[in-house]
C-alpha cells in the first residue's frame, strides 16, 4: 500500500506539474462524490464536486470535461450550484477546447466570483445515451439480456481531484463481471468503488461492469412533432414515432405460446409503455399507415392524460415499429397576446416514455397564415431549417412552418420553446369571407343559368311547339272551369227543387249563362290563336265547343225539367225518367270531351 | 349511440318514402295528397316551385340518407379500407396518386406474382382509381388536405349517393316523377346494393352501379329523343361504365337487345337508328381505349351480340329504304329472309356465349371456390331486396301493361338481371336497381289509386276547378311519360267502388311495408354488411367490445421487421391484404390469373414439410403467412379452406396431390387423430397446430382443442425442420413461419479418409496435351516420316 501511495504520489507530482500548466487558475476538485446510474437503459453520471480555489487569484469560471470514448454519446450535461441555504442555481454550459486534450470541454459560468482560497459545492449531471452495449448481442426469448457497461473510475477533469467517491448502481442483482480497481464493495444492484485519493489531472481508468439488464431498451430512432397553431382556439399536435428495441435482437423464433404462458419468456421486450400528455389534451388519436391501433387504452388524470401506447406487437429485440400519436389542445393555455403580438409556448418535445432516448428530432411548428416576424427563443441550441410553406383547407398563400432538427435527446430536453410573431386580426376575415364569397358564387352561377337562355341555336317549332302548349294548356283549365259551372247548376237546380225559390233559379241560370259565354268566348279566342299558329288542335277545340254546346243544352233541360216538375207540370217518375236520360247524354258528352281534351 | 342515429335515419328515410309517394304522385286530377299539401298549396301562387323543391329535397334526403347509412363500419370501427380487394384498388389508388398517371398506367408491379410480376396499368379496370386519384386531386388543388385513404373509404358512399340521383332521373323517365323519388329512396337504403358500397369497400361495383344507371339514363333519354346529343353523353357514360367495372358487358348486350326487340315489335324509328348507330360505334371506339379492355370488342364473343345487331339494324334501315322502291312482295321475301337469317346468328351467338360462360364458371375450382359465385338462394334474395322482390313483379306488369319504347328496355333489364342474378350471388347487385325501379313503379302506382281523392271529395266544386287548374299546371311540366293523366270525371267512375275505409287501409298497409323494409334495410346494413372484415369484434356478456386486431398486428409486424424485399407465400385470399398492409412481396394474390402458380402454393402447403421446403425453395419463399382460427373459433379460416388449395393443388398436379388422400377412409375431412396421415403431416396443418397440442384453452377441454372445427387435434408433436415459427398474433389468428435457410453441410462422424499416394503425383500430361497446346495437332520432326499419334 505505502508502495503504491508513494507512486501515486509520484504521479501525482508529475502530473501537477503539467496541470499547473493547463489550469493556471488554480483550482482543485477536493471532495467528489460520483453515482453512476445505470439502473436504466441510459447511463447516468451525476457528480458532486467540492471545487477550491487554491490560486492567487479569483476565478469566475471552471472546466468541466467528458472523455473521449462517452462524448459522442453524450446526450445532456448540465451543472448546479449546491449552496447550502437557497435554491439549486444552474450554471450556464458553453464548449471550449484545450489543446492537447482529447474529450470534450465545456465551461461553466460561475455566478458569482470564486475568491482565492474558497470553495464551492456544484453539482454535474450527464446523461449518455447508447453506452451499453447488449452482449451477447443476440439472444433468444427465453434468455435474458446482458449488458456491458465502459465507463471511467474517475472523474474526467481538468484538475487535480483530492479526494473521490464513485457509486455504480446497477439493474440487477445478477453481475458477471466488473473492474475491481481499488478493491470494490458489491451490494446487491450498488457496487461502491473508492476512495481514491489524489488523482491527477485527467486520469482515466477504464471501468468495465458487464450485468443483466432487463429494463427496456427503447430508442426513438427519429420523431417528428408537428404543432399547427389555428387561432379559432386550437393547437394540433401530431407526433410520428419510430421506435425500435436496441437491446439484444432476438435470435430465433417467436413463440406466442411461450410468450402468454410463461411470465418470465421475453423478458426484455417491451410490451406497452405510457406517454404522458399535457392534461388539457383532447381527441386523442394512436395510428399508424394502415389504421387505428385498437390496443391502447387513455386515462385521464388530474394534471395530465396518460396514454397506455401498446404497439401492435410486442417489441424484442432488434424489432422495430412506427406509428403516430395526435392530440388536440385549447390554444388559451399556449397561446399568449398582446395586441397584434403572439406568442406560443410550447414544449419542444415532449414526453414519449420515460427515460426515453431520441436519436433524431424534427420538430414542426406550423403558424397560422400571415403571422410575420417570428422569432423563436430555443431552451437549448437546435439546428434551424429554412422555413417552409403549408397549406391546408382554406388557404391561399400559405402558412408559414418553422422547422428545426436536433440529434439524440433524453428527457433532459423537455423544455418549452417560445414563439413570437405578429399577425393581423383582419387576417381572421380571409377564411370565412372565402367560403361566403364561393357560395356567392355557386349561387349566382345558378341563378344566371337558370335565368338566361344559354341555346346556340333557335328552335322556330320547339317555340312554337310551346305556344301551342301553353294555350291548349289554357283551353283545359277554361273547359274544366265550364264543366265547374254546369256543376254548380246542377246544385243550384237541386236547391230549387228543395226551396222552390224560382227567383234563386233564375238568378242561377242568369250567373251560368254570363259566366258560359265568357268563357266560351275565351276559348273561341283561343281557338284563334291555335288556328293562327297552325296547329290542327284547333278542330279539336271546335268540336270540344260543339259538344259543349250540347251539354249546355242538356244542362238548360235539366233545369226547365226541374221548373217543369216544380210547377208540378210533371210527373215524379217521368220527371226522373227524362233526369236520367239527360244526365246519361251528359256523362257521355262529358267523357267525349275528355277524351279530345286527352288527345291535346 | 351510433347504431341509434343511422336507426333514426333510417326511420326518417321511410317517412321520406311515404312523403315522396304522397306529393310526388299526386296527380293532376286528384287535389292534392294530404291535409298538408293541400295547406301548402292554398297560399301558393306556384305549385310547381313547391313541387320541384319538395322534390329536390327528398331526393337531396335519399342521398343524404344513402350516404350515411353506409358509414356503420366507419363509426363503429375506424376509417379503413375493407375485405380484400378494395386493399389492392387502395393500393393502385396510392400509386397512382403518388407517382401520376402514366406511371400508373405503365406500372408493373414486381411485388405482386413473385416471380413473374403483375402487369398492373393493363390488367386493371382504372375507373376507380382515377375516379379517387381526380378527387383527392381536385380536393388538394384547393388546399383541403385529405388523405387518400379518406377519399377511397367515402368514394362509395358518396356514388350510392349518385346512384340515387340516377336511378331517380331514369324511373322518371319511365314513369314519373313520384316513382322516380319512390326509386331513389329504395336504392339509396336497398341492401343489395349496400353490401357493396358501403364506406370502406373501396370497389368497382361501388361507382359501376352509379355509371351503369346513369348509362342507362342516357340511353333511355337518347331513344326518346333520337338526339345524337344525348347519345354521345351515353356514349361517355358508358366508357367510365368500361373503365370502372367489367359489368359493362351486361349494358353492350343490354342495349342491342332492347334495340332488336324494338324491331321486333315494329316500333323500330329513326330515332332509334340513330341512338344505336351511334351508341354503337362511338362506344366501341372509347371502350377500345382501355387497356384492360383493348380489342376485347371486336374479338370475343360476348361483344358480338351489339355487331349483329348493328348490322341487323342497318340492314333494316336499308330495307326500309328500299319499300319505298320495291314493290311489296319483293320486299317481304328479302326482310323475312333477312331478318330471320341475322336473328338466327344473333340467337346463336347468345346461346354460344352463355353456355361458353356458364360452363366455365362452374367447372374451373378456383372460381367455385369463391363463396360469391355460387348460385343465389331464395333467402339472399329477401334479403337483399325485403319486400321489393315481391312488389318488382308487379311493377314490371304495370309497365308491360302500358308499354312503350322505354318500357321495353325496363323489362328486358328485369328480366336479364333476374337470369343473372339467379346465376352468381354477386349478381344481385345488377337486379337491385331494376328491383328498386320497378318496384317504385307498383307503389307509386297503388298510391295513385288509393290515395289523393278523399280530400278532393270534401271540396266544394267550385274550388275544385281552380284547384284544378294548379294541378295541371304542374302535371304538365312534370309527367313527361304522359298518358297518366286523368280526369276529374274518369277519377269518379273509376274510384266509384273504392270506399274510403278501403283506401286508407290499403294506404296503411302500404305505410307499413315501407316502413318495414327500411327497418329490415338499417338492420341488414348495421349486421351483415358493416363489418371491415380486417378487424373482428367480439362482444362480451355486458356488452362490452373486445377487437380482435390480429391481422393488422401481423401485417404490420411484416412490414416493420421484415426484409423489405422478403417474400411472403400465403393462400391467395391474403394476398392484397398482405401487399396493401404489410407492403411484402407476394407469390399470389386475388388476381387469380394464374391458375398453376396458385396450384403451386396449394401443392406446398399441402405436401409433407420437405417437399413443400423444395417448392418453397424453388419459389424464394421467405416467410409463410397462414390464418389459423382454432384459438377464438374463427370459421373462415386457413384449414376451413384447405380442401379449395388440395383440389386447386390437383387439378395441376394430379400425380403428387389426391383429394382422396386428405379424407377418412369414410370420407370424412377430420383434423383429429382419426384423420387420414396425409393430413396430419402436411406443412398446413402443422403449421396451423404448430404447439398448439400443449395450450389449453379452458378447463373443459383437452390441451389441443380446436374451437373451430370442434375437435382436439390428432397431431399434437408437431417439429420443424426446415420452417420456424417468426411471429403469432394475440389470438393465435395469423401465424408466420420463416423458412430458413439450407443447413450448413453436416460435419460427417468419421474422419476424412487420408489416401496417402503410393507414388509421388507427376503430370501425365505429355507435351502435346500440355495447356497451350492444340490436341491432336500434328508434331513435325525433321527427319522422320509423317505419322498420326
Amino acid at each position: 500500500m505505502t508502495r503504491k501511495s508513494q507512486i501515486l504520489a509520484a504521479c501525482l507530482l508529475l502530473l501537477a506539474a503539467v496541470s499547473s500548466e493547463v489550469s493556471a487558475d488554480g483550482l482543485v476538485n477536493e471532495d467528489v462524490k460520483r453515482t453512476v446510474d445505470l439502473g436504466t437503459h441510459l447511463a447516468k453520471i451525476t457528480a458532486e464536486i467540492v471545487l477550491s480555489n487554491q490560486g492567487q487569484s479569483a476565478v469566475n469560471s471552471f472546466i468541466l470535461a467528458v472523455e473521449a470514448d462517452l462524448a459522442p454519446h453524450l446526450a445532456y450535461i448540465g451543472a448546479s450550484v449546491k449552496g447550502d441555504e437557497e435554491e439549486d442555481g444552474t450554471l450556464e454550459l458553453q464548449q471550449t477546447t484545450i489543446q492537447s486534450q482529447s474529450g470534450v470541454f465545456y465551461k461553466v459560468q460561475l455566478p458569482s466570483n470564486l475568491a482565492a482560497g474558497a470553495q464551492l459545492k456544484t453539482k454535474v449531471e450527464m446523461t449518455f445515451s447508447h453506452v451499453l452495449q447488449p452482449f451477447p448481442t443476440h439472444i433468444t426469448q427465453a434468455e435474458r439480456q446482458l449488458v456491458v457497461f465502459q465507463g471511467n473510475h474517475y472523474l474526467y477533469s481538468p484538475y487535480p481531484t483530492r479526494s473521490q467517491t464513485t457509486r455504480v448502481r446497477l439493474a440487477s442483482k445478477t453481475v458477471e463481471t466488473y473492474t475491481k480497481l481499488g478493491n470494490p464493495s458489491k451490494n446487491d444492484e450498488i457496487i461502491e468503488y473508492g476512495p481514491f485519493r489524489d488523482v491527477a489531472p485527467f486520469s482515466e481508468d477504464t471501468m468495465k461492469i458487464h450485468y443483466e439488464n432487463n429494463s427496456p431498451f427503447l430508442t426513438i430512432s427519429s420523431i417528428t412533432r408537428t404543432i399547427e397553431v389555428s387561432h379559432w382556439g386550437n393547437i394540433a399536435v401530431e407526433e410520428t414515432i419510430d421506435l425500435r428495441h436496441t437491446g439484444a435482437a432476438l435470435k430465433g423464433p417467436f413463440s406466442r405460446y411461450d410468450y402468454q404462458r410463461q411470465s418470465d419468456s421475453g423478458i426484455s421486450s417491451v410490451k406497452s409503455f405510457k406517454t404522458i400528455l399535457p392534461a388539457s389534451a383532447q381527441d386523442v388519436y394512436y395510428r399508424d399507415e394502415i389504421g387505428n391501433i385498437s390496443t391502447s387504452h387513455l386515462q385521464v388524470l388530474e394534471d395530465s392524460v396518460e396514454v397506455e401506447v401498446r404497439p401492435r406487437f410486442p417489441l424484442f429485440g432488434g424489432w422495430k415499429t412506427h406509428y403516430m400519436i395526435g392530440y388536440n389542445l385549447p390554444s388559451y393555455e399556449y397561446l399568449y397576446t398582446l395586441g397584434d403580438q403572439y406568442a406560443l409556448k410550447m414544449r419542444l418535445v415532449d414526453h414519449v416514455y420515460d427515460d426515453q432516448v431520441i436519436d433524431a428530432l424534427t420538430v414542426k411548428i406550423i403558424l397560422p397564415e400571415g403571422a410575420r416576424n417570428i422569432h423563436v427563443d430555443t431552451p437549448y441550441k437546435i439546428d434551424r431549417e429554412p422555413n417552409q410553406l403549408h397549406y391546408t383547407y382554406l388557404d391561399t398563400f400559405g402558412r408559414p412552418v418553422l422547422v428545426a432538427t436536433k440529434n439524440n435527446l433524453v428527457e433532459h430536453h423537455i423544455q418549452d420553446v417560445v414563439v413570437h410573431y405578429n399577425f393581423n386580426r383582419i387576417l381572421m376575415l380571409q377564411e370565412p369571407l372565402l367560403v361566403v364569397g364561393a357560395f356567392y358564387i355557386l349561387f349566382f352561377t345558378v341563378i344566371i343559368y337558370v335565368r338566361l337562355d344559354f341555346a346556340i341555336t333557335k328552335d322556330p317549332a320547339a317555340e312554337v311547339r310551346m305556344k301551342v302548349a301553353s294555350i291548349t294548356e289554357q283551353v283545359l283549365t277554361l273547359v274544366n272551369k265550364r264543366l265547374g259551372l254546369y256543376r254548380h247548376m246542377d246544385e243550384v237546380v237541386n236547391r230549387y227543387k228543395q226551396s222552390r225559390d224560382t227567383g234563386a233559379l233564375n238568378s242561377g241560370r242568369k250567373t251560368l249563362e254570363a259566366d258560359h259565354r265568357t268563357l266560351t268566348n275565351e276559348i273561341s279566342t283561343l281557338q284563334a290563336r291555335l288556328k293562327a299558329e297552325g296547329s290542327d288542335l284547333a278542330e279539336k277545340v271546335g268540336e270540344v265547343q260543339k259538344l259543349d254546346g250540347q251539354v249546355k243544352e242538356l244542362v238548360c233541360r235539366s233545369g226547365q225539367e226541374a221548373e217543369r216538375l216544380v210547377a208540378g207540370k210533371v210527373k215524379k217518375e217521368a220527371y226522373i225518367e227524362s233526369e236520367k236520360t239527360l244526365t246519361g247524354k251528359r256523362q257521355e258528352l262529358v267523357s267525349r270531351i275528355d277524351s279530345l281534351l286527352d288527345a291535346l | 349511440m351510433a347504431e341509434h342515429h343511422a336507426v333514426s335515419d333510417g326511420k326518417h328515410k321511410a317517412s321520406t318514402n311515404a312523403g315522396g309517394s304522397v306529393h310526388g304522385n299526386s296527380r293532376p286530377g286528384a287535389a292534392g295528397g294530404g291535409g298538408g299539401k293541400g295547406g301548402l298549396s292554398g297560399g301558393l301562387t306556384q305549385p310547381a316551385g313547391w313541387q320541384s323543391l319538395l322534390s329536390f329535397s327528398i331526393l337531396f334526403l335519399a342521398c343524404l340518407a344513402g350516404f350515411s347509412s353506409r358509414l356503420f363500419a366507419v363509426i363503429r370501427f375506424e376509417s379503413i379500407i375493407h375485405e380484400f380487394d378494395p386493399w389492392f384498388n387502395y393500393r393502385s389508388t396510392h400509386h397512382l396518386t403518388t407517382n401520376g398517371f402514366y406511371e400508373f398506367l405503365n406500372w408493373f408491379d414486381e411485388r405482386a406474382w413473385y416471380p413473374l410480376g403483375r402487369i398492373v396499368g393493363g390488367t386493371v379496370y382504372p375507373g376507380l382509381m382515377v375516379t379517387a386519384g381526380l378527387i383527392h386531386y381536385m380536393l388538394n388543388l384547393l388546399h383541403i388536405t385529405v388523405h387518400i385513404r379518406d377519399v377511397c373509404v367515402f368514394l362509395a358512399p358518396v356514388f350510392s349517393g349518385l346512384t340515387a340521383i340516377s336511378t331517380f332521373l331514369l324511373t322518371r323517365e319511365l314513369w314519373n316523377q313520384g316513382a322516380g323519388l319512390l326509386a331513389a329512396c329504395f336504392i339509396a337504403i336497398v341492401p343489395g346494393y349496400i353490401s357493396r358500397s358501403v364506406a370502406g369497400s373501396f370497389d368497382n361495383e361501388g361507382i359501376a352501379i352509379f355509371a351503369l344507371q346513369f348509362t342507362y339514363y342516357l340511353w333511355v333519354k337518347s331513344v326518346k329523343t333520337g338526339s345524337v346529343f344525348w347519345t354521345i353523353g351515353c356514349c361517355l357514360s358508358y366508357f367510365y361504365m368500361v373503365s370502372a367495372w367489367g359489368g359493362y358487358v351486361f349494358i353492350i348486350n343490354l342495349i342491342p337487345l332492347h334495340v332488336f326487340v324494338l324491331m321486333l315489335m315494329q316500333r323500330y324509328s329513326r330515332r332509334v337508328y340513330i341512338a344505336y348507330s351511334t351508341f354503337y360505334i362511338v362506344g366501341l371506339v372509347l371502350s377500345m381505349q382501355i387497356p384492360f379492355v383493348g380489342f376485347q370488342p371486336i374479338r370475343t364473343s360476348e361483344h358480338m351480340a351489339a355487331a349483329g345487331v348493328f348490322a341487323l339494324l342497318q340492314a333494316y334501315a336499308f330495307l326500309q329504304y328500299l319499300k319505298d322502291r320495291l314493290t311489296r312482295q319483293e320486299f317481304q321475301t328479302l326482310f323475312f329472309l333477312g331478318v330471320s337469317l341475322a336473328a338466327g346468328v344473333v340467337f346463336l351467338t347468345v346461346i354460344y356465349l352463355t353456355y361458353t360462360g356458364l360452363y366455365a364458371k362452374i367447372h374451373i375450382p378456383i372460381i367455385a371456390s369463391v363463396s360469391e359465385h355460387q348460385p343465389t338462394t331464395w333467402v339472399s334474395f329477401f334479403f337483399d331486396l325485403h319486400i321489393l322482390v315481391c312488389t318488382f313483379p308487379a311493377g314490371l306488369w304495370f309497365c308491360i301493361k302500358n308499354i312503350n319504347d322505354e318500357r321495353v328496355f325496363v323489362a328486358l333489364y328485369a328480366i336479364s338481371a333476374v337470369y343473372f342474378a339467379g346465376v352468381m350471388v354477386r349478381l344481385m347487385l345488377t337486379l337491385t336497381p331494376v328491383v328498386c325501379m320497378l318496384s317504385a313503379v307498383a307503389f307509386s302506382s297503388v298510391f295513385e289509386h288509393y290515395m289523393g281523392d278523399d280530400t278532393k271529395r270534401e271540396k266544394p266544386p267550385a274550388e275544385d276547378s281552380s284547384d284544378e287548374d294548379d294541378k295541371r299546371n304542374s302535371g304538365n311540366l312534370y309527367d313527361k311519360a304522359g298518358k297518366v293523366r286523368k280526369h276529374v270525371s274518369e277519377q269518379e267512375k273509376a274510384e266509384e267502388g273504392l270506399g274510403p275505409n278501403i283506401k286508407s287501409i290499403v294506404t296503411m298497409l302500404m305505410l307499413m311495408l315501407l316502413m318495414m323494409f327500411a327497418v329490415h334495410c338499417t338492420w341488414v346494413t348495421s349486421n351483415a354488411y358493416s363489418s371491415p372484415s380486417v378487424v373482428l369484434a367480439s362482444y362480451n356478456h355486458d356488452g362490452t367490445r373486445n377487437i380482435l386486431d390480429d391481422f393488422r398486428e401481423a401485417y404490420y409486424w411484416l412490414r416493420q421487421n421484415t426484409d423489405e424485399h422478403a417474400r411472403v407465400m400465403s393462400w391467395w385470399d391474403y394476398g392484397y391484404q398482405i401487399a396493401g398492409m404489410a407492403n411484402r412481396t407476394t407469390l399470389v394474390d386475388n388476381n387469380t390469373w394464374n391458375n398453376s402458380h396458385i396450384a403451386l402454393v396449394g401443392k406446398a402447403m399441402s405436401s409433407n414439410e420437405s417437399a413443400a421446403y423444395k417448392i418453397m425453395r424453388s419459389l424464394d419463399v421467405d416467410y409463410v403467412l397462414i390464418i389459423f382460427g382454432g384459438v377464438i373459433g374463427y370459421s373462415g379460416d386457413d384449414i376451413n379452406k384447405f380442401l379449395w388449395m388440395v383440389r386447386i393443388a390437383e387439378g395441376e398436379h394430379p400425380k403428387d396431390i389426391r383429394e382422396s388422400d386428405y379424407f377418412t377412409p369414410q370420407g370424412e375431412f377430420r383434423v383429429d387423430k382419426a384423420g387420414s396421415p396425409t393430413l396430419l403431416n402436411c406443412l398446413m396443418y402443422k403449421m396451423s397446430y404448430y404447439r398448439f397440442g400443449e395450450m389449453q384453452l379452458d378447463f373443459r377441454t383437452p390441451p389441443g382443442f380446436d374451437r373451430t372445427r370442434n375437435a382436439e387435434i390428432g397431431n399434437k408433436d408437431i417439429k420443424f425442420q426446415h420452417l420456424e415459427e417468426a411471429f403469432t398474433s394475440e389470438h393465435w389468428l395469423v401465424r408466420i413461419y420463416k423458412v430458413k435457410n439450407l443447413d450448413n453441410r453436416e460435419p460427417l462422424d468419421h474422419k476424412l479418409r487420408s489416401v496417402v499416394p503410393k507414388q509421388k503425383y507427376t503430370s501425365k500430361k505429355t507435351a502435346k496435351r500440355k495447356r497451350g497446346h492444340i490436341k491432336n495437332k500434328l508434331a513435325l520432326r525433321k527427319g522422320k516420316k509423317l505419322q498420326k499419334k
